[in-house]
């Protein structure tokens, strides 16, 4: 699970997250949205350990990520939605490095290695230079990097950025498979379709405060029209009325 | 845990990979800069062997100016090693890109930080011991050395090294608490090549060559005395040279061996405990630098916008213009050009030429050739760093060229001309500048000033149209520069000057002699010199058109 208590990240005067505080329980999927520069990354890369809060706590999995970071951060999976890998290695290689650092290692690693290669539909390319990669496959990469070492809790910064539809169908099925293990995912998206669909909970932020927090249909609740979907609760809550001036500018 | 040597695993198996899988330009690049590599080494051999051996003769004189020497050369690379570990530190321990993945893993702060160091050290320190060993090598066999002296000198190298790039790396860690790290750096850069610079002036600008002159003598004392007094028992240079030299004459230094292991030691020690307190602040802070300040430029626009160009061709010069202006990493290196200049000028203008009257004007004629190839290269020198990238500068923003309503050949002529004004500017100036102080003859000034504008033209074309065909879009500029293109533009560019060289030369010393001789010249003469000279114009001609026509087919091949 993930729990974070009164988060707060400072840039100068700014505050770009603003006392979040929210709750990932074990087996859940929930959906982090907001609009761009609302404050959903920086909260992210605070819980992936990449930024130091200026105040606030992060606990993963029963660990506080001030006081034991190395604990927290081996039962948790990070997809970043810039993710670094080393171009020059093979993808197989790149997999075992990760799990070298996540404390596995013998025999097991390799069949670990390619199960995940297979399961993400990219084991054929185990041999191959991650520079010869396509978006969407260095994104499947990163995704098996991220479930090798078996995590708890899982943090992804938009994961359907640069999939074709097959691989978003494989990435919603691997996560619901994941939760139903009980693998606590907490996942920032724009693809509010996808939200809807796959979250239990989800939690709207706005200039770095939490402005709406429920289930699907508690959030549907809050929309005018019985028929409106996700979006249109989402542009309510985010002032996306200002869409509506769109035919004077056009 | 897996130790810290693991985390190095991704560099090495990179580059075993990298040399695996050989790109174009592979062969060419190593043969370039190994052949290079190996001459200055030769040089630096045989240097310090010849000046070790001729010291011999001067017994004890001999024996303190080696131990004095020894003190220097460890001095300047103890300065050299800090200010490389200030720089190398803020990439490797905070700009570089797969911190992004270990800092996400249960990765121990310290195992990551003993990885960074050795990595910092071994990144600030190669060049510093490839340059180390032939000087050292050349020393020993001079002295005639027994093996204790190589193995002492390997000994002393390590502890050597850690220590100034300690103390960098403890630097950067203080700068990047306080500054954000992309600033940081453009301090760093620009602070550190105005102290190159201003070390260049000064150390020509004192004029050693005087010590040289009979006259001189009475001085000697005062100049050793200077010399000795930078030379400190504190710093970590004396205690290697004093190592060094005790090992020369057979014997040992315990003392100072010891102080350089513990002081290298201690120091790992002490960064390791600050990186443990303030590592991850620096590193959070590194992160933030979103908003940095920056120059508006506001001038800019209206400068060019006077010029009588069309819009597409203003908006791409203030575009390029604006971005080299922003990146203190590119026109801080032109700081060091320009001291390099400055002393080159300076040498013309300080040389003494009259004391050989009767070989004067002949010299005189044959620095303006010298002055000219100078040129050349300091054209190619520059074409290479700022005027060859000029196409991977695009980089990933090259779709807004080749989406826009702009035809190729109009975006490489742009960036033609931007490259050309400068470097004809500086050239030019080098050339009229070098040629006023020695007072070379009226018909070499000319010659000289014209053959410059026709190579600017050649050389300019050739690094645009290389850089075209040759385009590094993923890479920064001195990647660029130092890529196939790169390299093919180097060895193009100096199989040309020569050619020049030799156009020009010969029918220049023809012409002069024959004044000299107050003869005049033959009609089959005056048509070689014309013949020559319009040679060599039509030369840089068709090397210009050519490159700049290559290079707007090789754009228009990559649409497809």
């Amino acid at each position: 699970m993930i729990a974070i208590h009164d988060l707060v990240k400072h840039y100068a005067q700014f505050a770009a997250v603003d006392g979040v505080s929210l709750d990932v329980k074990s087996g859940e999927i929930h959906g982090f949205l907001g609009p761009n520069g609302a404050g959903k990354t920086t909260t992210l890369r605070m819980i992936a350990g990449l930024l130091k809060p200026t105040s606030g706590r992060i606990v993963v999995n029963g660990h506080d990520l001030a006081i034991a970071p190395e604990a927290a951060k081996v039962s948790l999976g990070f997809i970043p939605d810039r993710p670094f890998i080393y171009e020059k290695l093979t993808a197989g290689e790149f997999l075992r490095f990760h799990a070298g650092l996540f404390g596995m290692n013998g025999n097991g690693v390799g069949d670990r290695v390619r199960e995940m290669l297979d399961l993400f539909e990219i084991g054929k390319w185990e041999d191959q230079l991650v520079e010869s990669f396509s978006h969407g496959m260095k994104q499947r990469l990163v995704m098996s990097a991220a479930f090798l070492h078996r995590p708890q809790s899982v943090v992804v910064d938009e994961p359907m950025v640069g999939l074709d539809p097959r691989g978003a169908r494989l990435i919603k099925d691997v996560f619901r498979r994941m939760s139903e293990r009980g693998v606590a995912i907490l996942m920032s998206t724009h693809t509010l379709e996808v939200a809807q669909e796959m979250c239990d909970r989800i939690t709207i932020i706005l200039k770095g405060r939490i402005i709406a927090s429920g289930t699907v249909s508690e959030l549907l609740g809050m929309a005018s029209n019985a028929d409106d979907q996700l979006t249109e609760v989402f542009l309510k809550l985010t002032g996306g009325g200002a869409l509506q001036e769109l035919d004077e500018i056009v | 845990m897996v130790p810290f040597t693991y985390l190095l695993l991704p560099h090495l198996w990179s580059a075993r990979n990298r040399a695996q899988r050989r790109e174009r330009g592979d062969l060419s690049r190593a043969t370039l800069f190994g052949g290079v590599g190996v001459v200055v080494c030769a040089a630096l051999f045989e240097g310090s062997f010849w000046l070790t051996g001729q010291l011999e003769d001067y017994a004890e004189l001999g024996d303190y100016l080696l131990r004095l020497g020894l003190s220097w050369l460890f001095m300047t690379f103890l300065s050299f090693l800090a200010f490389s570990g200030v720089v190398t530190a803020l990439s490797t321990f905070f700009l570089s890109e797969d911190l992004r993945l270990l800092l996400t893993t249960p990765v121990a702060t310290r195992r990551l930080f003993l990885a960074r160091f050795v990595r910092t050290l071994s990144l600030a320190s190669w060049m510093v011991v490839i340059f180390l060993a032939p000087v050292l090598m050349g020393v020993g066999r001079a002295r005639c050395a027994g093996l204790a002296f190589y193995a002492t000198s390997i000994l002393i190298v390590v502890p050597f090294a850690v220590i100034p790039v300690a103390a960098g790396t403890g630097v950067t860690l203080l700068l990047v608490n306080v500054f954000p790290a992309r600033r940081a750096r453009d301090i760093l850069m620009l602070m550190g090549l105005l102290f190159a610079a201003s070390l260049v002036i000064l150390l020509r600008f004192i004029r050693p060559e005087q010590l040289l002159k009979v006259e001189s003598l009475p001085d000697l004392t005062a100049f050793f005395a200077t010399l000795q007094s930078p030379i400190t028992p504190l710093l970590p240079s004396f205690w290697a040279g004093e190592t060094l030299f005790a090992s020369l004459r057979g014997g040992s230094d315990l003392l100072h061996t010891a102080a350089l292991w513990t002081t290298a030691l201690a120091s790992i020690v002490v960064l390791g405990a600050a990186h443990q307190r303030w590592y991850f602040a620096g590193f959070s802070k590194s992160q933030e630098a979103s908003k940095t300040r920056f120059t508006r430029l506001r001038g800019l626009d209206d400068v060019v916008g006077a010029l009588p160009l069309s819009v597409v061709r203003r908006q791409l010069l203030i575009k390029d213009l604006k971005i080299f202006l922003r990146d203190v990493g590119q026109w801080s290196q032109l700081l060091l050009l320009l001291a390099l200049v400055l002393v080159y000028l300076y040498n013309f203008r300080v040389l003494d030429l009259e004391r050989i009257p009767y070989m004067s004007g002949f010299v005189k004629n044959i620095y303006a050739f010298v002055n000219l190839g100078m040129a050349g290269f300091v054209m190619a020198t520059v074409a290479v760093r700022f005027v060859f990238p000029a196409v991977s500068a695009e980089g990933a923003a090259f779709w807004i060229i080749r989406t826009a309503p702009i035809s190729l050949r109009d975006f490489l002529w742009s960036k033609f001309w931007t490259g050309l004004v400068p470097v004809l500017l500086l050239t030019e100036g080098l050339t009229v500048v070098g040629n006023e102080f020695l007072g070379v003859d009226p018909f070499l000034k000319v010659m000289s000033a014209l053959a410059i504008v026709f190579m600017s033209f050649a050389l300019v074309g050739l690094a645009i149209g290389l850089g075209a065909r040759y385009p590094r879009f993923d890479a920064d500029a001195s990647q660029v520069a130092g890529s196939y293109g790169g390299v093919a533009f180097m060895m193009q560019a100096v199989l040309f000057i020569i050619v020049m060289l030799l156009l020009l030369g010969w029918p220049s010393s023809l012409y002069l002699f024959r004044q000299v001789r107050r003869v005049p010249l033959t009609v089959v003469q005056r048509s070689l010199v014309v013949l020559c000279f319009v040679t060599a114009a039509a030369l840089s001609l068709a090397i210009w058109v050519k490159s700049m026509r290559d290079g707007v087919r090789a754009l228009e091949r990559m649409g497809g």
